[in-house]
Formats: C-alpha cells, structure tokens, sequence
C-alpha cells in the first residue's frame, strides 16, 4: 500500500525537471542545425530530429518502466546485469569497426554503444561493493576488488577505442573519493618497509584527489613552459622542468623558513615533511612528464601541443576544435537567433558532428552568450541536484550510486563544453539528454531514472 | 577520518569549473572578437561579380568595341573524385595525357601561390577545395563542345567571362587593348583581382575607370565544401554589378577604316579632325593591326611578341608619338605670324632668289596667296628673317634672341612645340627651339637668322607630330582659335572632358590670304596639291616635302599634306604624312582629297586616283 502511494509523491521533481528541459533544449538545437526544407515537419523519422524524438519516447519508455520495479533488484541483480555489460563489451570488440572504433553492438542504425551501458553497470556494482565495505579497516585485497570493478570495462572500452568513454571512466575516482576509500593499504606496505617506518595513514593515499589535480596542474605548467625559460634567477637560463623544479625548490625553502619562524615546533615537523615529501614527488612528476613528452610519438605530441595552444594548425589536425570555437565566439551576446547558425549547420558543415559531439556549437552559435549560461547553469541545478539527492540517501549503496551518476553528468558536461571552447582536448563523448543520438539518451534516462527510484524509496531502507 | 566534508571539496570543484566556463564563455562569445571573426572567415564569403566592360560607339552610333562571351573550364580538385579518367578527359579537350598532367602541376605550383604582402614572399596557398580555371578562354563553340560531356567529370564546370570584341579591325592604336594586371596595379587599386583585365594602351587606358564599370558584392554563406549555401542575411547587404554607361567617341569608323586601306602599304599616318570641336574624326597608324588579334591571353602571348619586335613598329602609334620634321607646310603659320607682327603684308613680295635656298622653277611669289600656292623657298627665307630680325634692338644678336622667341610664344599658341591636353596617353610635344635651345648649341648672342634659316621652311630643328600638323590644318579653318585634340564626345557619354578652346595670337583676318593660297595650292594649275581636289568642294591644303636623314644619310623624303574642306564652312581638317614617299603632292595630298571626299560626300569620284593610292607600295617592301 505505502508503496504504491510513494511511486510519485517522493519523486524529485527538480531533477525530473531539469532532466526534461534539457531533453527539450536538445531536441530544438537538432531540429535548427539538421533542418532539411524537404522534410520540415519535426515528425519526419527520416531527419535526425525525428528519429531523436523517436529515441526520447523510448527513453521515457525505459524510465518507467525502470521507475515501476522495485529499486531492490538493482541492488541484487548489480552483478549479472556488471557481467552480462562485461560479455556485451567482449561481445562488441568483434563486430566490424565504424569509424576506427569497434563500439556498436547490432544492426545499421539502430546498434547500441555497450560502453554507454557499462557505466551504469558499474556504478551499480561499486555502490554495492563499496556499500559493503567498512572503510575503516580496509586491506589491500579489498581496494584492488573496487580497483578492479573499475578497471575491466576501462580496458574493455579502451580496446574498442573509445577514449572518451574511458576518461569518464576516472568520474570513479571522485566516487572513492568521496566515500573516504583510500589507497593507504597499498601505500603503507611500501612505505612501512623502510624501518623504523610505522604509519597507520598516509596523506597521499587519503587525499588522492586533490593531488592528483595538482600533478595534473604541474604536468600541465610542465608542457607549457617546456621551452621557455623561467626566468626565476636572473640571468640564469631554466628551461622546462628544470626551471620548475628550481622554482620549487625556493618555494619549498620559503615554506620551511617561514613555518620557522611563525610555526611551533610541532607543526614546524609535520609541514617540513609535507613540503620536502611535496617536492620529491612534484620534482619528479615534473621530470617524468617532460621526459616522456619527448619520448611519445609525433602525432600524440601533436594533438598535446595543440590543445595547450602551443601549435597551431587551423586547417589540418586542429580542424574540429577551430571550427568549434569560431562557431560559438561568433554568437555574440544574444546569438544569432533561432536556426541562423551559419557556421556549425549541417548546411555549411563547417563543424562536424554538430548535430552529436559538438552540438554546443549551434547552441551557442544560435543563442549567444546568454543561451550559453543559461544551459550552464541548467546542467550545474542537473549536476548539484544529483549530488544533493545523494547526500541524503541513508544507504551507503543509494549514495555511492548517485555520485557516480552526478560526477558522470559533471564529466560529460566538462569535457564536451569544455572542448567546445578550448577547455578540454577533443574527446567524443555526447552532452547528456542534448546529442543526437539513441544509446546516450538510453543509458542516461536509465541512469537517472535508476536514481530518482532509489531516492524515491531511500526511506524504505533501514540500514 | 571525517569524510563528509568532502562533499564541499567535490561541489566546490564543480562550482569553480562552472564558474571558469562562464567567463570564458564570457570572453569568447562577448568581449574578444577573434572567433566571430574566424568564423565571419571561414563561414563567409564575399563574391565580387564583375561587369562586362562598357561600350564604345563611334560618332555615327556605329558599336566599335564590344565585349564577348567566353568560358572559363573551372575545377574543383576536392569533387573531382578518385575515379577521374585522365584519358576521356585529355580526349575531351584535344590534349595528350601527360598535358593534362602538367596542368595540374601548373595549376598547385602557379595559380596555387598567391603573393603575401606581409613577406613579400609567394606562398603556395593551393586548396583543393576552390576552383581554379583550368582551360581559359574557350570560345562559345569551344564550350558548346565540351560541356555536354563534362558531366562524366565531377569537379569540372564551365563558368562565362567577357572579353573585348572588335567589329572592325581598324582603329588598335586609338582603342588599345587590355591584358592582365601585375601585382602592383593589383596593390594600388582594389577594383583588381589577379587574372582581371586592365586597359594597357589607347581609350581602354584612358577611361580605364569609365569603362571598367561598378562591381557588384553578394555576400554568401559558403559551407566548408565552399559552395554556396544561401545569401547572408537574405542578400540585404548585396549590391549588383553595373556596366559602365557606353563612350561615344568622335570616331568615324568608316573613315578610319577607309584610311587604314589607303594606308596598306605605307608607312606614316593620317590625321582627321572636326575644326569645329577638335574631335578626332580618324587617327591611322600604318602599319596598324587587327585589334582582335590581342584579345585574351593566348592571343597576347602569340601576338604581342611578334608585333612587338616587327621592324615596323605597328605597336608605335605615329599619329600622337612620331615627331617629324614638318616641311613645307610650316610656312602657313610662318606667313601667319608675319601679318600678325606686320613685317609683311598679304601683298608682300619677295624674290625666289635660289642663291639663298634651293627652290623649284614656278612664277613671281608676289603675295602669300602666290607664295604658298608655290611653296616658294626664299620667299619665306626673306619673311621669318624679318620676323625674327625685326631690328628692334641695335645688337643683332640680341634682337634675333628676342625675335626668336617672339616667334616661339606664337608656336606655343597654335599647341606647337607642347603636348596638347587631350583625353590620348603618351602625347609627344614635338620641338620648336627658342632662344635657350640655340643659346645651348652655339652659345648665348652668338647666333642671328642665317644660322637657324631652316626653321623658315620647315626644316632643321622643328618638330611636330601629326596631330599637331592636322591641329594646324583645323585652326586655319576656325580661323585663329581650336580645342585641343580628343576622342570623346562628351556629352553624349555622360561625363565630361576638359578641354579648352584656345585662342592663337593671330587675329581671324589673316588667316584670309593663308587660306586664299591653300585654296590655290588644290585648286588652281601649277599648285603643289591639286591631286587632292574634290569636284564641287573648295579644298584648301598645303604640301610639305621634308628632307630627312638617317645616320646621316639623306632618305627619300617625307611627302606631306595638311589641308580642310569646305573652305566656307570647314568640317574635316587633316593632315597626312608618308614617310619616305617623296613629293608631297604626289602621295599624301591624294590620300587627304580621298579621306575628305570620302568623310564629306561618303562616295569617292575619282576612282583612278583610289586605285593608284590602294596599289601603291610606298613602305619599301
């Protein structure tokens, strides 16, 4: 009886919301840039917004039906249903190619994308693992399992090769994260072999995220400044990562004095560590990264350069990205209304895959700057909402879940804008409920119609 | 550890990614320009159409030049696909495969480069996605015999140019020709793209400006295949190319054509004008060419060489660039300038004392009628020693100095000795020396009138171009004043000429006994130009005979003639000079009765005389 009266009342109307205004916006954007005279009525299946709307009413379809089961079987069927996606992942690695990439799954134009699929699949596995898991005495066995979970279809997806797929794969980690999984287990059988050596936590193995962020910072400085010289000492020419390590070396010598002087002795102990511990590891980061970049191959080098801005090639390998951010600099504030995009229509053609991965370009093309943010915010309420939602699930599975979910949509929005406006390398993966396209606006609607049932009935569990 | 708090760490990395999209977003889309104006740079594209060039008619509405439709054959290397049969297309055209091959090659290497302006460099610039002409210039029946087929051949596609056509093949020295503009004609002025037409010589230089016409803009919004996708905003900034308004010249073409037969053969040139107006009614250079011959690039680049080095130079236009020595006909303004300044009067009489200067056996000079109806030598020895020793100052030197240049200003005021202001490119002033001239070759005061006696016939040192010679003829006719020499008619062509009406320094009443000897020169026995009369119009002219020398030998002389008809109201006046041809009675003043008779009666009654003018070979050949 409770259960039944419980289908709508708790549904997170907000998120519904937000979820069916994007699909709306989507499908406006794909009936202005793949507009065709000889077929104008929205209707027409054999246009790509038709089909879309085809593809948006299975959806919906999908999401009640996903709606009327029982949140429970997700939770119980999360394994099959991780290794059937597994079997769908080997199973697509033998299908022809279609463009470069085995990552289809069926027949002409109605396949599926496993990979779209998988994500789903493993969130669900995950949430289950980790939701098992007391966290405060973890081994290293039990992380390798989580790192495991994660890992198979990664390898999976990156034989296909589906790199985008497998980027959004690391939206994990800030799951982990999150959940305060730690890597300490695996740190701590190495550093616990230096003797006299006896540590219950490490800094690193906990914080992982962050760190990473600066390396990924420092990675990035390092290629930027790779011929130039830093000027830090005058007179005295540093170059690349060896400008970097010097300039980091004063830093570290700057912290530590500093700490000296206005620090007590305790802290002066605790943050000299850090800081020495902080630049071995940024020194060396920085060597490696310059190192290697001049180990890689020439057209890994290239695409790297380009994106750092560090070559141009407007016409030839830099193509996409160039044409991508002309069109959307040139909406201007207000845009150049409703179906006037002139540079990413598929008439002119001058973007590719406008109608796909770069649908932010007639978006921003026809809608300006203001279009522009308010899609933004629109995907941010998505984003937040979702991590609001799960912040109050009481079941660490229901919440574990909706952080996978809520950091896919953040890497999916990140990356496809971001690319869109030279934020982000040249990634193919779709804008959620906005592409074109079958297998994302499956697995999405899926993936959140999963979500806002396990939060309609997160007060069912009583954990 | 507390781990609820890293919710914030997440939410407010989300946030600050967010927060760095929106300015950015910002900046891209509001407050830089780069990518709006990349994107105006690959989206846009602005389509120049040029008009056909303007018409020019002649004086009768008669069209002289016109322009002509011709193909280009454009390709687009990026739609010619990968089944493109090199063999059925060289077979198409008439050429050999390996051609077809090396047009290729010259298309990437030549038309593919383009000059940058900033480097100063040529850069290859070839795109395989823009349409380069691989034929040019194919003729209708050209096209109408490639086009069917070319379907077979993706990426190929005619496109209609216009270029030049001349209905008669007379009158290439006046129009000129067009040819292609060099870089820095395309860096001056931005009317001109590579591969435009710019006048080279003639009207076509001239009225470049009035001829070339407004361009007309269609801003288009091409696609990345470069096609033409739709007009940017609605065609609202297009605007449509314009021909020029047609030029009407003073042309006569029938007349030009008629002289241009007359001159087959020889070698000097005719010049007619209307005294009245100053319009050119006909300007022969012989030899001439036909001006079709150097229309387009292939007919330039197998003409033009050859006319070019022919030792006859018919790219040389004699008529405005050719100073010769006039001869005889120097001494209608010598006696002119005599009554003016009163040294003599129209009753004057002067021996033909052969002692002084060679002269021909004929009756007692006893007036300037007699004189120049005899073309007598020492007469005008005694006439232009007055004239320029008038005895005004003691020393005589110094009176020859003043009297020179008396002289000199009277020249300058018939256009004598300076470039005429005229609507003709490269106009030579021709020479008439005063006294620093002198003062250079024998020091100042240390000549008189016996040194520079020749310029009292004609000779010597004095220059004139033929159309200073025909302008002569047509201010005896006004009787003291002209406009200078031009093709245009104005008004007719909607916008105007400036020119002048000039006044010489001789008074009308003069100019009576001058023309009373011309008319005797045609029209009575033992005058030097009776070949030149015409049966029912009063023709009065004057013969010149001008000795010349080359490399210090003696030629056979020049024969000259300048003359205008009717004497009662004048309405051609001409001038025709032979190079050595001898006497001027016996070639040229026949040649200026046949372009008179022809221009005014539009019949020729003497066909004997035609004849012996069309067979006579006077070039030495």
């Amino acid at each position: 009886m409770r259960k039944t009266k419980s289908l709508t009342n708790n549904l997170d109307w907000p998120l519904l919301i937000g979820f069916l205004t994007l699909i709306c916006f989507g499908l406006m954007t794909i009936y202005s840039v793949a507009f065709n005279d000889e077929s104008p009525s929205i209707f027409s299946f054999s246009e790509k917004y038709g089909k879309q709307i085809m593809w948006i009413c299975l959806s919906l379809f999908l999401g009640v039906i996903v709606f009327l089961i029982d949140s429970d079987i997700y939770k119980k069927f999360a394994l099959p249903v991780y290794f059937v996606t597994l079997g769908l992942l080997v199973l697509v690695l033998f299908m022809p190619p279609i463009n470069g990439a085995r990552a289809w799954l069926g027949i002409g134009s109605m396949g599926i994308q496993p990979a779209e699929f998988a994500k789903t699949s493993t969130a669900l596995l995950l949430a289950r693992y980790i939701g098992g898991l007391n966290l405060k005495q973890l081994n290293s066995k039990k992380v390798f399992i989580a790192l495991i979970i994660i890992v198979i279809p990664m390898a999976l997806i990156l034989l296909q090769p589906d790199a985008g797929t497998f980027i959004v794969f690391t939206a994990f980690f800030f799951v982990l994260y999150r959940e305060g999984l730690t890597f300490d287990p695996f740190i701590l059988n190495f550093i616990n072999l230096i003797p006299k050596v006896k540590y219950k936590s490490t800094w690193i193995g906990s914080h992982f995220i962050p760190i990473l962020f600066v390396l990924v910072f420092l990675s990035l400085l390092t290629l930027l400044l790779g011929h130039k010289n830093i000027g830090i000492i005058p007179g005295v020419p540093l170059y690349g990562s060896l400008g970097i390590i010097v300039s980091l070396l004063l830093i570290s010598i700057a912290g530590i004095l500093f700490v000296q002087k206005f620090g007590t002795k305790r802290e002066l102990k605790k943050v000299r560590l850090i800081i020495i511990l902080s630049f071995i590891v940024a020194s060396f980061t920085s060597f490696i990264v310059e190192y290697s970049f001049v180990q890689i191959a020439d057209h890994q080098k290239d695409r790297i350069e380009l994106f750092l801005g560090l070559k141009e090639d407007p016409n030839g390998k830099d193509y996409n990205r160039n044409r991508a951010m002309a069109a959307v600099g040139s909406g201007g504030f207000i845009g150049k209304g409703y179906k006037n995009a002139s540079v990413s229509s598929v008439k002119t053609n001058h973007v590719p895959e406008s109608e796909t991965d770069f649908i932010f370009c007639p978006y921003a093309e026809e809608w300006g700057f203001l279009g522009s943010i308010v899609l933004l915010f629109l995907y941010l309420f998505v984003i937040i909402r979702i991590l609001i939602i799960a912040e109050r699930q009481r079941s660490s599975f229901n919440r574990i879940y909706a952080y996978s979910v809520g950091m896919f949509f953040f890497y999916h929005f990140a990356i496809n804008i971001g690319m869109n406006i030279g934020f982000a390398p040249v990634i193919g993966i779709p804008l959620p409920f906005f592409s074109y396209g079958g297998s994302s606006m499956m697995s999405f609607s899926i993936m959140v119609f999963i979500l806002l049932k396990l939060d309609s009935q997160r007060r069912h569990v009583l954990r | 550890m507390n781990v609820e708090n890293r919710r914030y760490v997440i939410i407010t990395f989300i946030l600050f990614v967010g927060l760095m999209y929106f300015f950015r977003l910002f900046y891209m889309q509001v407050l830089d320009d780069t990518w709006s104006n990349r994107a105006h740079q690959i989206s846009e594209k602005r389509r120049e159409i040029t008009p056909p060039r303007a018409i020019i008619y002649d004086r009768n509405g008669v069209k002289i030049v016109g322009n002509k439709t011709y193909f280009n054959l454009m390709v687009v290397e990026e739609k010619m696909g990968g089944d493109f049969d090199t063999s059925a297309f060289s077979d198409l055209i008439g050429w050999s495969v390996e051609e077809v091959h090396n047009r290729f090659e010259e298309i990437v290497k030549g038309e593919g480069k383009y000059y940058n302006k900033y480097s100063g460099k040529k850069e290859a610039n070839y795109q395989k996605n823009r349409s380069y002409p691989f034929l040019k210039e194919l003729t209708k029946e050209e096209m109408v015999r490639i086009a069917p087929y070319l379907d077979a051949f993706p990426g190929f596609y005619e496109e209609e140019t216009s270029m030049r056509t001349y209905p008669y093949p007379n009158g290439a020295n006046i129009l000129g020709y067009l040819s292609e503009v060099n870089r820095q004609e395309i860096a001056k002025d931005p009317f001109y793209k590579p591969s435009f037409n710019i006048g080279r010589a003639g009207i076509e230089k001239f009225y470049e400006k009035q001829l070339r016409g407004s361009k007309g803009v269609h801003y288009i919004v091409r696609s990345a295949m470069n096609n033409e996708v739709k007009k940017y905003e609605g065609g609202r900034y297009d605007t449509m190319a314009l021909q020029a308004n047609p030029i009407y010249l003073g042309l006569d073409i029938e007349l030009q054509a008629y002289g241009e037969r007359l001159m087959k053969n020889k070698k000097g040139c005719i010049v007619a004008l209307e005294p009245k107006s100053g319009e050119i009614l006909s300007m022969v250079s012989a030899p001439s060419y036909d001006p079709n011959i150097l229309v387009g690039r292939k007919n330039i680049s197998t003409h033009y060489p050859r006319l070019l080095n022919d030792p006859d130079k018919p790219l040389y236009p004699r008529p405005t660039q050719a100073e010769y020595v006039p001869g005889s006909i120097f001494k209608l303004i010598q006696s002119l300038i005599g009554l003016q300044e009163k040294v003599i009067t129209k009753n004057t009489s002067f021996p033909c004392n052969q002692s002084l200067v060679g002269c021909h056996n004929h009756a007692a000079p006893n007036s300037i009628a007699k004189a120049i109806k005899f073309s007598c030598n020492p007469y005008y020895y005694y006439a232009v020693k007055k004239i320029i020793e008038q005895k005004k100052l003691d020393n005589r030197y110094e009176d020859a100095e003043s009297g020179l240049n008396r002289w000199n200003d009277y020249m300058q005021s018939f256009g004598l000795g300076k470039k005429l202001n005229s609507d003709i490119y490269g106009l030579k002033p021709g020479l008439i020396p005063n006294s620093s001239y002198y003062d250079k070759w024998y020091g100042q005061h240390r000549w008189a009138f016996s040194t520079i006696r020749s310029i009292a016939i004609g000779q010597g040192e004095v220059k004139l171009t033929p159309l200073h010679m025909a302008n002569l003829a047509a201010i005896i006719a006004n009787k003291g004043w002209y406009y200078d020499p031009h093709f245009l008619r104005s008004p007719l062509s909607g916008f105007p000429l400036k020119i002048t009406r000039n006044k010489t320094m001789v008074n009308p009443e003069y100019f009576d006994p001058v023309i009373d000897g011309m008319w005797r020169v045609v029209n009575e026995t033992g005058g030097t130009g009776v070949r030149a009369k015409i049966n029912g119009i009063n023709v009065c002219g004057k013969t010149g005979t001008v000795e010349n020398y080359k490399g210090g030998v003696k030629q056979k002389n020049h024969s000259v003639f300048i003359a205008f008809a009717p004497m009662e109201n004048p309405k051609i006046a001409i001038a025709v000079f032979i190079e050595n041809a001898g006497f001027g009675g016996t070639w040229a003043a026949p040649i200026a009765g046949l372009m008179m008779e022809k221009y005014l009666n539009k019949s020729i009654s003497n066909p004997e005389e035609e004849k012996r003018v069309l067979d006579a070979k006077l070039n030495n050949k």
